[in-house]
């Protein structure tokens, strides 16, 4: 194994575990968030910065070439379009009505 | 006693049915019925014998030919059942459409303006390559259908309806049966049957013509009654 390997099979390892960590942090804010837009605003994350970390890990494995090319058209797809939906759906949430849920009116709504 | 008698009757309806199941071939044996007649016949020869080395594409468009031929026709007859009942004349029905509640966000418009092309790029892509990759007419007219939508969105109808002109509209909408029709007689003129394909030796480029006439005519025909029917429904709202 040259440096140069190492080197690749290090990133590769890194951006693995941070999309791994990315998508245990968007699932868990998907569960355990309060409201509507919490939520949306973890599952976004997991696909911008988690699947964009991992098929970022994808394309440094493979190595250059075509193959590669392609993980990082994908990547770039699913950064464009996650954020774009997420926006939609937060803005016609708020846009029709939905009231965000705040700290210190969580006790009234209970009651 | 009608207890009883319900009891009995299920008893004797589940003997049969039971010994019919234990007479089954056990889940997965290579040997049973499902794997041996035709399947292992088209995995075989189906690239050489029907023309296409995408399977499904060969199943679906030549050896079943004639069922997707009927399923083409039933999805346009759906689409003409929709059209019957919602575009109904009726009395109260508005000419000037209200304004939209609310302005399509900046961030979107320009994020469906940027994609578009390529999403058009990718619907040709899979209709045009069904027959040698996954994909195909069905697959890639869904994508179409989903442009035409998210183009609607975008750009509001008005502009959206001019993407698809009015006089070809219908003749869009029935593409796919249409298609089929024209191959099938010319599968009467050349090999002698409907829906037949030239399959000797130096006409093996006008079989994988035809199939992929038939993906475009199933690709064009999806998308045109998706973005009808998604047309449909909001004039409706």
């Amino acid at each position: 194994m040259t440096p140069a390997d190492a080197v690749i099979g290090a990133l590769t390892v890194v951006f693995a575990g941070l999309g791994a960590f990315f998508f245990l942090v968007g699932t868990l804010g998907l569960l355990r968030l309060p409201d509507f837009f919490s939520r949306t605003h973890a599952a976004t994350k997991c696909d911008t910065v988690g699947a964009g970390s991992l098929l970022l890990a994808l394309a440094l494995y493979n190595g250059l070439d075509a193959d590669s090319l392609k993980i990082i058209a994908i990547a770039g797809l699913v950064l464009l379009t996650s954020p774009t939906s997420g926006h939609a759906l937060a803005r016609a949430a708020f846009r029709t009505g939905l009231v965000p849920w705040r700290k210190e009116r969580a006790g009234e709504e209970a009651s | 006693m009608k207890r009883a008698l319900v009891a009995a009757l299920l008893i004797v309806a589940a003997i049969p049915l039971l010994s019919i199941v234990a007479e089954l071939p056990p889940h997965a044996a290579p040997d049973s019925p499902a794997y041996t007649h035709v399947s292992a016949h088209y995995l075989e020869h189906g690239a050489e014998e029907a023309g296409a080395e995408n399977i499904v594409t060969d199943v679906i468009l030549n050896y079943r030919g004639f069922d997707t031929n009927g399923e083409v026709t039933v999805i346009f007859t759906a689409l003409a059942a929709v059209l019957a009942i919602l575009l109904l004349p009726s009395e109260e029905r508005v000419e000037e459409r209200p304004a939209p509640a609310m302005p399509v966000s900046m961030v979107v418009r320009f994020v469906v303006r940027l994609l578009a092309p390529f999403i058009a790029l990718f619907a040709v892509y899979v209709i045009m390559n069904g027959h040698v990759t996954p994909g195909g007419g069905f697959q890639g007219g869904t994508i179409l259908g989903a442009l035409v939508i998210a183009l609607t969105i975008v750009l509001g109808e008005d502009e959206a309806h001019r993407l698809l002109p009015r006089p070809a509209r219908p003749w869009l909408q029935a593409a796919a049966p249409l298609t089929f029709v024209v191959i099938g007689i010319a599968g009467i003129a050349v090999v002698g049957s409907y829906l037949g394909f030239p399959a000797e030796e130096p006409w093996q480029w006008v079989r994988t013509a035809w199939l992929v006439i038939l993906e475009i005519g199933i690709g064009v025909g999806g998308g045109a009654i998706i973005g009808t029917l998604f047309w449909t429904m909001e004039a409706e709202r």
